[in-house]
């Protein structure tokens, strides 16, 4: 780990870990403090400097968080309007997936849209607001264009592809965070006289639990590395569809072995199978990326997929 | 705790030239290749490519050059064995000589045993199989009965092996058994290395139920083996077990061994699926890549020194769920002709029987996932 990214992270812990149960107007303004959305913006441009390992590094403690306010919405933002050579208007920026909804849209004091290669960013006032609420019961905001961007700019990002990123990165944490919560569960709820984590079947669901964890970790690493190697298309898409997966077989587990205890609104497990269940239909549903990465694989032919799976890995071997 | 912290991939040397060089081999000679011999290709045979393979450096690849080995990198090897996998290319000869026993005999094995075998199988000429379960005696390995009795003229052995890989295409097996009269479990057990043709052993098939003869039964009758045919210490055959199958469960085969079929598929399907064929297949390989990222990964911790017992397990456990979904998915998704000739009729009707066998090779899901457990402190 880079000196630097030490740092942020030792940063980020002791942040998030005061924001984990604070409100959307409590954290917002210390996320804004702590410079979040610099991350991707270089150094020589007053940002810090970071890379899309920072930035996993980053979103994972604030899924394992719970955080809630937007940090990885700005950090996206900022990054495509620096890139764009658009100067960043103050206060928060969000952006604006392909199906119009906003990420904390309400709360936006601008928001950036990537339609047919061109970035627009709007402000405040050039857009109205319909709102909605993610799963999670966070801002999932329609977004209605009512005036002229302040600025465009031609880009070729993805948008909805490093929102999936994002919140695979974020997911990484959560499903820890569930994880952790589920291991400490069986470890002390005694039933038939002895704790839960002393039955096999328990054991059983637990290390499944385990594997798709650690598949969403996994697969959030390697997007990070290939996002940093400049072309992430293949694996964001392999990787988004992958979390679908995990959350499909890991959510009803984590419920299965806390029985009623984690139903409850106060109990803290549903903070992350909530945002967890919400991600895996954000910015591209699985089948969405499925049929992305079928396609890609079709083109490629069968054994050209091997090659170009190959390949991709091969080309961070510095 | 972040259960899988991903290792960077990093071997040394020209990886896109040693990817070049493998597939280079493999057009050579896979115009002998039939889509069912490059199905589940590590128990597929082909002598002439077992030797090319060696000819060519790709055996032996991380021992010493002493003995025939040439002393490149663990994940250097690793490249080597995902290309076979990826092209489906007949390995079964040489596979467990490669993998496992010639890696324990250059760790453990006396200097004669190394001379005795290592060369030949860096030639992909001598070949070599495991003898661990019995008749009694699957999953709980620790409860081996076969019985080596020290004697002044050697070491006699009684006894049976069963579902041993390749037996009859080996020149030796490297067999767990009991040396010390009366222990239990873990105790008292040891290696030795033992021709095949030494007097007393007989080999004999077992059919599994795709057709194919790879598994065996060995009997062994007042079997006399030299002293020196233990390897490593007596009565550390446990320890040295165990840490053979860790290499076992953390190869690319875990997760590759059925790519044929995935390719077979994209090439049957075309550059322009359906939404619904495009899904499956960019599910399928959705799984794969991810398989990948994680067996590279734990892969290089290997290679870094660490023992990732926990991950080798999770890679295995998912890797195998994986490949038994793949014929299956691919069954409800398609109208493939299982009596057809084509080359996904083939593969297809052949995974989906042989995919049984997957959860059984170096630890079934419940075992694995105990090995998790455990890891997770749970047990």
């Amino acid at each position: 780990m880079s000196e630097n990214r030490q740092l942020l992270v030792e940063m980020a812990e002791g942040l998030f870990a005061d924001l984990a149960t604070a409100s959307f107007e409590d954290a917002a303004p210390r996320l804004a403090e702590a410079g979040f959305a610099t991350l991707l913006i270089p150094a020589d441009q007053g940002g810090f400097g970071g890379d899309w390992g920072d930035v996993l590094a980053v979103l994972r403690l604030a899924g394992l968080n719970a955080v809630a306010a937007p940090v990885a919405e700005p950090i996206i933002a900022h990054a495509l309007l620096a890139q764009a050579g658009i100067a960043a208007p103050e206060g928060l920026v969000t952006f604006v997936a392909a199906n119009g909804r906003a990420p904390f849209g309400r709360h936006a004091d601008a928001v950036v849209m990537v339609r047919d290669g061109t970035l627009s960013l709007y402000a405040n006032g050039a857009f109205a607001v319909e709102e909605g609420a993610s799963l999670a019961g966070e801002p999932s905001d329609l977004i209605k264009l009512a005036g002229e961007p302040t600025a465009t700019a031609p880009c070729a990002a993805n948008l909805d592809g490093l929102g999936a990123f994002a919140r695979l990165a974020q997911a990484s944490g959560a499903m820890e965070a569930a994880f952790t919560l589920a291991i400490d569960h069986v470890n002390t709820r005694v039933q038939f006289g002895r704790t839960l984590a002393k039955f096999q079947a328990v054991q059983q669901a637990l290390a499944e639990f385990s594997e798709e964890a650690a598949a969403v970790d996994a697969a959030a690493a390697a997007c990070a590395a290939a996002l940093d190697a400049g072309d992430a298309e293949f694996e964001i898409a392999a990787g988004k569809y992958r979390l679908g997966l995990a959350v499909d077989r890991a959510v009803p587990i984590a419920h299965r072995v806390h029985g009623a205890i984690g139903f409850t609104i106060e109990y803290a497990l549903n903070r992350y199978t909530r945002r967890l269940m919400h991600w895996r239909s954000e910015f591209g549903s699985d089948a969405h990326w499925a049929r992305v990465l079928g396609r890609k694989a079709a083109g490629l032919g069968g054994h050209g997929l091997w090659r170009e799976v190959a390949a991709r890995t091969d080309r961070l071997i510095a | 705790m972040q259960i899988f912290p991903l290792h960077p991939f990093r071997p040394q040397g020209d990886i896109p030239a040693l990817r070049q060089q493998v597939r280079a081999l493999v057009a050579e000679h896979e115009h002998r290749w039939t889509p069912l011999q490059r199905a589940n290709c590590w128990f597929s045979f082909d002598p002439e490519f077992s030797r090319a393979m060696g000819a060519a450096g790709l055996l032996g690849m991380t021992w010493p050059k002493q003995y025939g080995g040439h002393e490149r990198t663990m994940l250097e090897r690793y490249v080597v064995l995902e290309e076979l996998l990826a092209a489906g290319a007949p390995a079964g000869l040489h596979w467990i000589a490669d993998r496992q026993t010639g890696a324990l005999l250059v760790r453990y094995g006396t200097e004669a045993q190394r001379e005795k075998y290592l060369p030949g199988m860096a030639r992909g000429e001598i070949y070599a199989c495991i003898g661990l379960s019995e008749p009694n005696s699957g999953s709980d390995l620790a409860s081996v009965r076969t019985f080596a009795k020290k004697t002044n003229e050697g070491w006699l052995v009684n006894g049976q092996k069963v579902w041993t890989s390749g037996a009859h295409k080996s020149h030796a097996a490297l067999t767990l058994l009991r040396t010390e009269e009366g222990s239990e479990r873990q105790q008292g057990l040891s290696q030795l290395m033992i021709d095949l043709d030494t007097p007393g052993i007989t080999i004999r098939p077992i059919i599994d139920m795709t057709g194919t003869h790879h598994f065996n039964e060995i009997f062994f009758e007042d079997v006399l083996l030299p002293h020196d045919a233990l390897v490593g210490v007596e009565g550390q055959g446990w320890r040295q077990v165990t840490a053979e199958l860790a290499l076992e469960r953390s190869g690319p085969e875990r997760y590759l061994s059925s790519h044929v079929l995935l390719v077979a598929l994209i090439d049957a399907i075309g550059p322009n699926p359906a939404d619904e064929i495009a899904e499956l297949i960019g599910r399928l390989t959705a799984e794969m890549w991810t398989l990948r990222q994680m067996s590279m990964s734990t892969a290089a911790k290997l290679d870094a020194g660490e023992d990732p017992i926990v991950e080798a397990a999770i890679v295995k456990d998912l890797g195998n769920a994986y490949e038994q979904a793949l014929p299956r998915l691919v069954q409800a998704a398609t109208d493939t002709d299982l009596a057809g000739s084509s080359a996904l009729s083939q593969l297809l009707a052949y995974y989906l029987l042989a995919a049984p066998s997957f959860s059984l090779r170096g630890g079934t899901p419940e075992v694995l996932r105990g090995i998790i457990a455990k890891g997770l402190g749970l047990r």
